[in-house]
């Protein structure tokens, strides 16, 4: 049964640590929580993680190695996730991997899901060498993960302008690792600065949660628990607005403050 | 109705002492980038003597490549041990994926500037936004329809004029004209280069709503309101 219409979507970044992994596995469990059938590829083989982030790293017994390889078929190397059947990781190879992996082999493993799923996410690697160009080849669309940093914002840029050239669309953009207290007082780059230099619409803004790191260490994505953390919930609102869905963005700067002031906190939609 | 038969790529000696051979791409071919540059390789069409080794210039004429064709010809070309180091195209967008691959670009002689006197003489009209990492280099003047980004450059042999923001760095007058100018709708670039002067870009966020350009004035790069004139003479 295939699936027409599946989205294949690139998670990059530039630079690396600033939160594609973690997005990868919310989002995945997000989606498959609202009823797509989801794969995640890890597609960082030298320092693969999103196994460890959804808590399957003990389930694994065959790798997108061994399904290029023939020496077993896609639906044996798939894990699915147990309390979220929607959803499955296609685990990467042994880092070796990446010496022998070409664009078409992505390609030809992305086709594979595509058959099975309506989202395929792609988790690729940090920089913008073989390793992510080989991630790119597997991808019609991205999100772009910047943290609200100068260098960062500049990785970004420099990404975008690459998938650009491959024509990637659309690209849209996930700003993580928001502190409104320190946007409030203008020690950290302000929403409208990095939107300003990236020209892409925003998708989502996640703050810093201190949620995240206690759910990494479980295994257990925050959209997996339905966590109500700030972070769980805006990695939901990503997955919905994917979806095609209107879901206004939180304004940071009001989001520390008491529950009554939260009702009054939606921005101007018309912003973004 | 037949099709004329494909003209395909040819292998010239290079006699910069830059590369071993340039790899000449027909004007225009039926046979894909790829195929083509096979053929080439494999049927030896070589003109003049000699055997390609090392490195390698291309010729890419009017040929309109992206970033993964680039890398594809780069791939193709490093199979058999050879290094493209240099990329000559009339094109810009050829220029931006070969500044993306980090490699070496520059234009055809007849496009460049027949003295550094009168550089003004050709515009680049390029569309679209430098990103980080891009770097876009004319040899007459040329007009960004964009913004150019923080980590982009932008540089010509004449007048650089950015219908957008500059916040990279742009380099007018690149050979030498000290007359050359940079014109931005906003002009708040990292740094400024006219001939062989430098200044780094204004602090302070821009006066709101008019352009400004820099231009060197007693020696130094000055900045002032643009003046409502089209700097580039017929
Ligand atoms: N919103 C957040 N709040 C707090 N911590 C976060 C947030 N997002 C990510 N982190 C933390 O940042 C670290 C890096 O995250 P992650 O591994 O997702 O980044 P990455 O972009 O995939 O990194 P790499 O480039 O190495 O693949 C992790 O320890 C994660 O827990
Ligand atoms: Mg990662």
């Amino acid at each position: 049964m295939a699936a027409t219409s599946t989205r294949y979507i690139l998670i990059c970044s530039g630079k690396g640590g600033v939160g594609k992994t973690t997005l990868t596995a919310n989002l995945g469990i997000a989606l498959a929580k609202q009823g797509a059938r989801t794969a995640v590829l890890d597609a960082d083989f030298g320092l693969r993680n999103l196994d460890l982030l959804l808590g399957l790293e003990n389930r694994i017994v065959y790798t997108a190695q061994e399904v290029l390889a023939e020496t077993c078929r896609l639906e044996q190397a798939l894990v699915k996730h147990k309390q979220e059947p929607n959803l499955a990781l296609l685990p990467a190879g042994n880092p070796r991997m990446l010496e022998w992996l070409q664009p078409d082999d992505m390609r030809k493993i992305s086709a594979m899901l595509g058959e099975h799923f309506d989202y395929v996410l792609i988790d690729a690697p940090a920089g913008i060498e073989g390793g992510f160009k080989n991630a790119m080849a597997a991808a019609r669309e991205a999100i772009v993960v910047t943290t609200p940093e100068v260098s960062a914002v500049r990785d970004a840029d420099r990404v975008i302008g690459l998938l650009n050239s491959e024509g990637v669309k659309p690209i849209q953009l996930v700003l993580n690792r928001v502190r409104p207290k320190m946007m409030a007082n203008q020690e950290m780059l302000a929403v409208s600065d990095v939107t300003d230099i990236l020209a892409l619409p925003l998708l989502g803004l996640i703050l810093e949660d201190e949620q995240v790191i206690v759910s990494t260490n479980r295994g257990e994505p925050l959209t997996l628990t339905g966590n109500s953390s700030p972070a769980g919930r805006a990695y939901t609102n990503v997955a919905r607005r994917l979806q095609g869905e209107e879901v206004p963005i939180i304004d940071p700067s009001k989001e520390r403050q008491g529950f009554r002031a939260k009702i009054g906190r939606l921005m101007q939609t018309k912003i973004f | 109705m037949e099709l004329e038969p494909a003209r395909g790529a040819l292998l010239v000696p290079d006699e910069s002492g830059r590369g071993s051979h340039w790899l000449v791409l027909p004007a225009a071919s039926q046979t894909p980038l790829p195929a083509l540059v096979q053929q080439a390789i494999d049927s030896g069409a070589l003109l003049g003597d000699g055997q390609i080794e090392g490195r390698v210039l291309l010729d890419a004429g009017s040929w309109r490549l992206n970033l993964s064709q680039l890398g594809e010809l780069q791939r193709i070309l490093g199979e058999r041990g050879l290094e493209l180091v240099t990329i000559c195209s009339s094109q810009p967008h050829t220029h931006v994926a070969a500044a993306g691959l980090g490699i070496v670009s520059q234009w055809p002689n007849s496009t460049a500037p027949a003295s550094p006197a009168k550089p003004d003489s050709e515009l680049q009209v390029h569309r679209g936004t430098l990103r980080s990492g891009d770097h876009l280099e004319t040899a007459g003047s040329v007009l960004l329809l964009g913004d150019v980004n923080p980590g982009a450059r932008i540089s010509a042999a004449g007048h650089v004029l950015v219908w957008g923001r500059l916040r990279g760095i742009a380099h007018a007058g690149c050979q030498g004209d000290n007359t050359a100018c940079i014109v931005a709708l906003q002009l708040r670039p990292l740094q400024l280069r006219i001939a062989g002067a430098v200044a780094r870009g204004p602090e302070g966020a821009p006066p709101a709503g008019f352009a400004e350009e820099a231009r060197i004035v007693a020696g130094a790069i000055q900045i002032d309101p643009a003046q409502p004139v089209w700097p580039i003479s017929d």
